[in-house]
């Protein structure tokens, strides 16, 4: 990523501003923000402040109105938005909105009514329905029947799951009215007792101040439904109810049809007010004096050489485009991950942890390379391999252009299965056991299901552990060199040393050494673990060792691969053996029942597997994570960062 | 019978070890959900912190695997 700083005439800044938002090849800063250029704020600033404002609320309103289409801007053919300021006509644009706001308006408003009515009327209906049952008699008697008769109704809700509020209640209904009252129960939800309470007519008043004091919450009926019988009440309510969902529909359907003869206009026009409102804002951030303006901007180095002859353009006045110094650990460096088009599909998985800083290495590569090697280990089967490769092209075309992480994920999927067919003649597997019982021993190294596999698969793995965790430790020394990190050096040095010794004796130990190798390899370990003691300062004689017995751990980690691996593959043998027990077609059932489930634990436990050893063991000593992905100005926030 | 209780110790190195990891990840797992639900983008974090605990059931693994190298072959 290169720093640079564009210099122009005053007068042409618009046109500058309106080409970078065109090639979206730059992500401008503020450039009034760094102390160091010394730029003071263009003097429109103010105007250009009012005129954004007024567009971001233009801008609002039209997201508004189109949200009420009820059709997501993605279900849209794309609309490119003319990117020339000013070119919206606001004035046109606001009295097409006021025109139509009315109606839409008063559909919303009638929408919001429904929703909450839909998502109302149920508490009243639930309790009354549970209630009625205890008073048969009066339940189907209307208001004017109770009180002809002298009786007046109030049904109640208690937030309360215990009866103490309930006894208090009956109480102090006791005291005021003696016996001429009836108070039915029942519980509502798990948190509620519903109350139906029945009383004199004359007495409504005092029974109402009765229950503002002890803070009943009292439940008026919707007008609609007052002066019913409980029943009727319960009926209509349940009709309403049914009916809602319908009314609902049909007034989804009023509102896209309000929208919809202006959909098409009011997108474009959106595109365009926001296209506006980011130059504006870019133009507020520009520096300027009597003639000239500064923009200041991220673009990527491989970039620069076109983004200066695109600037070379008499229309826009003489430009200078002007590399800055700055400091590649700073956190505000944004980042463009560009990798070769193999490893492309694996950035989403080390994004998947951390962006990593700009100063930091991009182990997108290594882990293209690596990733799928340890699924295949893990995997090893050529039967398995070639299912999950199928499976996984499939799922590449199905999703290429619809999902791009579904898409990537396959890709990673097809290299890694790729590689589980080469491991699976490496270990002479083919749906476990089944290919060396019908074709014999055909492994080109050691078949994994033997007795005797367990040490070769052991050390196998260790090997690949302490070949990636070297690895891993050697680019964080380079990391900590171009970081002048005097404390990392010494750090990934010391454990270095330290792994390089012990690896020594073990090679040792195995006969693989000479003789003499014994003194050097133990002086490695003592001058490593001397060395990363003297990094951590004083707490380094505890902080020390513990960090290289973590790194041992990093790599005894890598076992994993021959445990994960050997559980697979006795998982396939046992599939195999029940399948010999009983009848045919059973077997043959058992045998595609344990198989699919050995497939799909293939499929998810390795990649899981080998995304722990990266993320834990690998990018653990070197990966800098933080970083701020690219935005480049004139792209919409919902695109992926472009890899040139 | 020397046999079986290499074959015991193997089985209790490896469960004992996988009982520790599920302990240790049933909380972090539980941690790690509620950290997902309020901020997905965490989740590639949240399966390292998971995942960390099971390099005690892999050493687990080392031990059964050099019982069974180094005593069952004596």
């Amino acid at each position: 990523m290169a720093k640079v700083q564009v210099l122009g005439r005053r007068r042409h800044l618009d046109a500058v501003l309106e080409r970078l938002y065109g090639t979206q090849r730059v992500e401008l800063v503020d450039a009034r923000a760094d102390p160091e250029l010394g730029l003071a704020p263009a003097d429109g600033a103010a105007g250009h402040v009012e005129r954004q404002a007024e567009l971001e609320a233009l801008a609002a309103r039209l997201d508004a109105a189109l949200e009420l289409s009820g059709t997501p801007a993605e279900a849209h053919p794309q609309l490119v938005p003319d990117p020339v300021p000013g070119s919206v006509d606001v004035a046109a644009l606001v009295a097409t909105l006021d025109a139509a706001a009315p109606r839409l308006a008063e559909l919303a408003t009638r929408l919001d009514a429904l929703a909450d009515e839909r998502a109302l009327l149920p508490r009243y209906a639930d309790p009354l329905e549970q209630l009625a049952p205890l008073i048969p008699e009066l339940a189907g008697l209307d208001d004017d029947e109770l009180r002809q008769i002298g009786l007046d109704t109030l049904a109640l809700v208690l937030d309360t799951t215990g009866e103490t509020l309930l006894t208090t209640l009956r109480e102090e209904l006791q005291a005021l009215l003696g016996s001429r009252f009836e108070l039915v129960w029942t519980r509502v939800g798990q948190d509620a007792i519903g109350c139906l309470l029945i009383f004199p007519h004359r007495e409504i008043e005092h029974v109402h101040r009765l229950l503002g004091h002890e803070y009943v919450r009292h439940l008026p009926l919707p007008s609609a439904y007052e002066g019913l019988s409980l029943h009727g009440a319960i009926a209509a309510m349940r009709r309403r109810i049914e009916a809602l969902p319908g009314e609902i529909e049909a007034t989804h359907r009023e509102l896209a049809s309000a929208v919809g003869p202006h959909e098409r206009d009011w997108r474009t026009a959106l595109g365009g007010v926001r296209a506006e409102v980011e130059q504006l804002a870019a133009a507020c951030g520009a520096g300027v004096t009597e003639h000239t303006f500064a923009l200041v901007a991220w673009v990527p180095r491989p970039q620069l050489g076109r983004l200066r002859v695109e600037l070379a353009d008499p229309a826009l006045g003489p430009v200078v485009v002007e590399e800055l110094e700055f400091e590649r650990r700073d956190a505000r460096v944004p980042v463009l991950m560009h990798n070769a088009r193999p490893a492309r599909p694996f950035a989403f998985l080390t994004r998947f942890l951390d962006t990593p800083r700009a100063s930091s290495v991009d182990p997108t590569g290594l882990m293209a390379i690596f990733l799928p090697l340890m699924f295949g280990v893990m995997v090893g089967d050529i039967v398995y391999g070639a299912v999950l490769l199928g499976a996984s092209l499939y799922l590449r075309r199905r999703f290429s252009g619809r999902s791009p992480v579904v898409a990537d994920l396959a890709s990673v999927l097809v290299i890694g299965s790729v590689w589980a067919i080469a491991f699976g003649f490496v270990f002479g597997e083919a749906l476990g056991n089944l290919g060396k019982d019908v074709f014999g021993d055909f492994s080109l190294w050691v078949y994994r299901g033997g007795a005797d596999a367990l040490e070769p698969l052991l050390l196998f793995a260790l090997a690949i552990g302490a070949a990636h965790v070297l690895l891993g430790v050697l680019l964080g020394l380079w990391q900590a060199r171009c970081d002048r990190d005097r404390h990392g050096l010494m750090d990934r040095g010391g454990t270095l040393l330290f792994l390089c010794g012990m690896f020594a004796i073990a090679a040792y130990a195995g006969g693989m050494l000479p003789d003499g190798s014994m003194t050097p390899a133990v002086a490695a370990m003592v001058v490593g673990l001397a060395v990363a003691m003297a990094a951590h300062g004083t707490l380094g004689i505890m902080m020390g060792p513990l960090e290289l017995l973590g790194a041992v751990g990093n790599v005894l980690s890598y076992l994993r691969l021959a445990a994960v691996g050997l559980a697979s593959v006795y998982l396939a043998i046992v599939a195999n053996e029940l399948a010999t027990v009983g009848p045919l077609w059973l077997g043959i059932i058992v045998a595609a029942f344990f198989h699919t489930l050995n497939l799909a634990l293939a499929a998810f436990s390795p990649l899981i597997q080998s995304l722990r050893l990266h993320y834990v063991e690998f990018f653990s000593k070197f990966f800098v994570g933080g970083g701020r992905d690219f935005r480049p100005f004139g792209a919409r926030p919902h695109d992926a960062p472009q890899t040139p | 019978m020397q046999l079986g209780l290499i074959a015991l110790g193997s089985g209790l190195a490896v469960g004992l070890a996988a009982l520790a990891t599920g302990l240790a990840q049933a909380r972090i797992g539980a941690a790690a959900m509620g950290v997902i639900a309020e901020k997905p983008e965490m989740t590639g974090r949240a399966i390292l912190l998971v995942a960390i605990p099971e390099t005690l059931v892999i050493l687990g693994f080392a031990v059964a695997a050099m019982n069974i190298l180094l005593l069952g072959k004596g």
